[in-house]
């Protein structure tokens, strides 16, 4: 005998069943035995739905639960079987056989036509039932219900509980278990299936004089001291079938205190109440819950309303500590759920398919307005324009289709925080702002791996060791902040602390034993910072699982910078160090800057275009590729496109100087002409022009020419390092006119 | 010796799953397809443990369990009810009649099989 087998008959009889049914059904108006006929098309139900259990259907189930409630009602009387409930019997019945045949391996799969028909089916069963929309057949319970003996008795002290790696469990046995064919010692062999019995005390204090015991009777109690890994209601559930018969009290061991809290902060349902959360991470059984809520509702029916969570701390069923950390969970929930209602799931896919479209016409769409200018029709550049304003609306949306709030990314890092400051024992909270800002889901995903070492250093390396930090005269407890904003069409993400800082002294010594800088190179405290992120350098003395073998840093700013961003950092040595990562909002489709030079047009995104000035004989000009302008009293390196890509002399009448902002570095370019705004479709160079400095992308136009967009940061810093020195210089001489 | 276990339903396909689970776990197993075949069964064998479902014909749980408690050798013999009914008083019929255990059906074998094990081991 086999499942197989089983399931042959299961299918035999059910069949069997329901053609009894239907033959009770078309002759009730004319048997003998109305009751019995009820009872036995009820039994056929009733038993199609157990064996259905058995072998997982759970589809059946349901469904044949709510024709076996209708039954039900209809046996003890509520009403008749009249003319219309047998039509409708009759079509719960065919609606089953059916179900029984599309049965394939363990479910059923129902043609979807034939849903709607069970759904009918369902409204007029529930009709006769008028009760709501519930399946409580999915819960398959052993049950031994009501609480009328339940009390939950201190026994011990809880206090001594506490101190012990163990749980305790204390059970005492009613005087009826004997008598009910409950073997208390069975249940004792079926717990130390579960873990180990380390200690057993009987307690004996019940038992009356010989004279007086009754040998069917039992007296007798124990107190278990119990190692396990089970959880609560595991073991609970041991001992269920004397649950009324007997005074049940489980401690947990202190050790789960934590691991309660732990299990708390990681469940998803967001949607659960304060109890069951706490059910949830085994702090309560589902048992006790409910006990609760019974007496919660006896309680407010006497006029006060007692929170669950007060009672489960009153009466011992659980810490504070954890009740709190539920409570806080079920705050988190509310909240998600509100932001749940009003959002989609997407297959990312179909987006980046879309952006990929809308891409492609942008560029057609740029095509299509060179062209009408060209023809010179009004009418037709009218709305050519129209159109293009209207492309330009549906990039935007689509692009914000893949914007997500990096909130979601912050709060992983609660857990990591404090999970690697518990082991390396420093107290260090995290501080998240800037939450609700919002970036490209593609860099989100990429950006959390590096933000992750970034954080991992911070509390292995930045926040001292509680004792120096209370000789620096800090607070004990260290402080870790992340924080994201948008600035000029980039997004800056922060991490800092208030940490030891880099010791700049130390870092230039490493680099110069390293080779990385040579022994008379003076730096500035920013290129010092910067070397950190060079490949091979850590400073830490002891190299920590937790990060310091120099993999790191250089690891980061790569990651980054294959971002299209940047990172920076500040810092002061004993206070605190900051962390800068400055990205651009999306990688797939920007607002862009077009400028020529010659035949070539470059591109730089619009945001970090400050203004444009006319460059005139009056600013001093040297032109080998590079020098700088005075700008209303500020000292403005620029740079000759031109001359830096190498091309052969422009004859523009006029130059002009695109000023450009990123960070707080300013820097002008010149070119010959000033194109204007353009939607940009970023494109991949391709592996060969990959690292070309200076160049991050192309971008074709609606002509079908290749405009380069250029890479503003590392021109800027280019410009920065040739003429750094000559640029402070000036900055002097600007600051005494 | 293995402990024997009777298993009374009038559902054929449940008695098997039922079975094979237990035999499977170590148990014997006898099966009755109602409450007067499972009577006639019970006679001249040693059986720990019966589960039983409620409604059956010919004779159902409740009454099958007040004859039980009749005869002297299984005056205490554990039995569990398998039952649909989340009616109270059916419950408490089980309850008067000598049955202090029950499961709601449906279950999946392992189901029965855990509680089933609490009270007698194999």
């Amino acid at each position: 005998m086999n499942m197989e087998q089983a399931f042959q008959t299961f299918l035999a009889e059910s069949t069997e069943l329901l053609q009894d049914m239907e033959n009770k059904l078309l002759g009730f108006d004319n048997c003998d035995d109305p009751a019995e006929s009820v009872n036995s098309i009820f039994r056929a139900v009733h038993t199609i739905k157990g064996s259905a259990g058995l072998f997982g259907l759970d589809d059946i189930v349901a469904f044949t639960h709510v024709v076996e409630s209708v039954l039900d009602e209809v046996r003890s009387g509520s009403f008749v079987l009249d003319e219309p409930l047998i039509n409708l019997l009759l079509q719960c019945k065919d609606y089953i056989g059916k179900m029984v045949d599309s049965i394939d391996g363990e479910a059923v799969l129902m043609a979807p036509e034939d849903l709607p028909v069970q759904a009918a089916l369902e409204d007029a069963l529930f009709a006769y039932l008028n009760t709501e929309h519930s399946t409580s057949a999915a819960t398959a319970l052993v049950g031994i219900d009501d609480a009328d003996n339940y009390q939950s008795v201190s026994v011990i002290e809880s206090d001594s509980a506490m101190a012990n790696e163990n749980w305790h469990i204390s059970v005492y046995f009613g005087a009826d278990v004997l008598r009910n064919g409950m073997d208390p010692l069975s249940f004792l062999r079926y717990l130390a299936t579960l873990g180990d019995i380390v200690h057993i005390e009987t307690v004996t204090d019940d038992l009356p004089g010989i004279e007086d015991m009754d040998a069917e009777s039992c007296y007798l109690g124990y107190e278990i001291n119990f190692h396990s890994s089970a959880s609560k209601s595991q073991i609970e559930d041991v001992f269920e079938f004397v649950r009324e018969d007997c005074q049940l009290k489980i401690l947990p061991p202190y050790a789960k205190v934590s691991d309660f809290i732990e299990i708390i902060d990681n469940i998803q349902n967001d949607e659960l109440k304060l109890g069951e959360i706490l059910v949830r991470c085994g702090t309560l059984t589902q048992r006790e819950l409910d006990n609760l809520l019974q007496m919660q509702n006896a309680v407010k029916e006497g006029g006060t309303h007692r929170l669950i969570g007060e009672i489960v701390v009153e009466d011992g069923l659980a810490s504070s500590e954890v009740v709190t950390a539920a409570l806080h969970r079920q705050a988190q929930g509310k909240k998600a759920k509100e932001k749940q209602a009003q959002t989609v799931r997407v297959d990312a896919e179909k987006l980046d398919h879309l952006i990929n479209l809308i891409g492609e016409l942008v560029i057609a769409s740029a095509g299509i307005e060179s062209e009408t200018h060209l023809a010179g029709i009004a009418s037709l550049v009218e709305s050519a324009q129209t159109m293009t304003r209207l492309v330009e609306e549906v990039r935007e949306s689509a692009l914000n289709l893949r914007m997500v709030q990096i909130g979601e990314t912050f709060n992983r890092f609660q857990r990591v925080v404090r999970d690697v400051s518990k082991e390396l024992g420093k107290d260090i909270d995290l501080q998240i702002d800037g939450a609700d800002t919002e970036l490209d889901k593609t860099v989100i995903e990429k950006i959390s791996d590096p933000l992750m070492h970034l954080v991992r250093n911070s509390i292995d390396h930045g926040i001292e060791s509680p004792a120096l930090r209370s000789q620096r005269n800090k607070p004990a407890t260290g402080n870790v902040k992340l924080n994201a904003y948008h600035e000029s069409g980039t997004i800056v993400i922060e991490v800092s602390d208030d940490g030891g800082g880099l010791n700049r002294e130390k870092i230039l010594q490493k680099a110069r034993a390293n080779g990385l800088v040579s022994a008379e190179a003076e730096l500035s405290a920013h290129d010092i910072n910067q070397l950190i992120f060079e490949a091979g350098f850590s400073t830490a003395e002891a190299v920590s699982n937790i990060s310091g073998r120099g993999v790191g840093m250089d690891v980061v700013r790569r990651n980054i910078e294959a971002l299209r961003g940047t990172v920076e950092i500040d810092s002061e040595y004993t206070v605190g160090t900051t962390i800068r990562i400055r990205l651009p909002l999306t990688l797939a489709i920007i607002d862009g800057f077009m400028m020529k030079v010659g035949d070539a047009f470059y591109v730089v995104p619009l945001d970090i275009v400050e203004e444009c000035i006319e460059l005139n004989a009056n600013h001093s000009v040297g032109h080998d590729g590079r020098s700088y302008i005075n700008l209303r009293g500020e000292v403005l390196p620029f740079i000759r496109l031109g001359d830096y890509f190498c091309q052969s002399g422009s004859n523009a009448k006029r130059e002009n100087i695109v000023v450009i902002k990123y960070g707080s570095l300013k820097a002008g370019f010149v070119v010959d002409e000033l194109m204007g705004e353009f939607q940009t479709v970023i494109k991949p160079l391709g592996p060969l022009f990959e690292r070309v400095p200076g160049i991050s992308g192309s971008t074709i136009l609606g002509s079908g020419e290749v405009a380069l967009i250029l890479d503003a940061s590392s021109l800027i810093h280019l410009v920065m390092q040739r003429d750094g020195k000559a640029i402070s210089a000036a900055a002097q001489q600007s600051a005494l006119h | 010796m293995a402990k024997t276990i009777m298993i009374v339903d009038d559902s054929a396909s449940l008695r098997q799953v039922v079975s094979i689970a237990l035999i499977g776990a170590g148990y014997d197993v006898i099966e009755g397809c109602d409450g007067k075949d499972a009577l006639s069964k019970l006679q001249g064998q040693k059986i720990s443990l019966i589960v039983s479902d409620v409604n059956m014909p010919n004779m159902d749980g409740i009454t099958m369990v007040q004859e039980i408690k009749k005869l002297p050798a299984y005056k205490f013999t554990p039995i569990i009810m398998l039952t649909t009914e989340s009616a109270d008083d059916k419950k408490a019929a089980g309850q008067a009649a000598g049955a202090k255990a029950w499961m709601v059906k449906p279950f999946k074998p392992e189901q029965l099989l855990m509680a089933v094990s609490k009270l007698v081991q194999p």
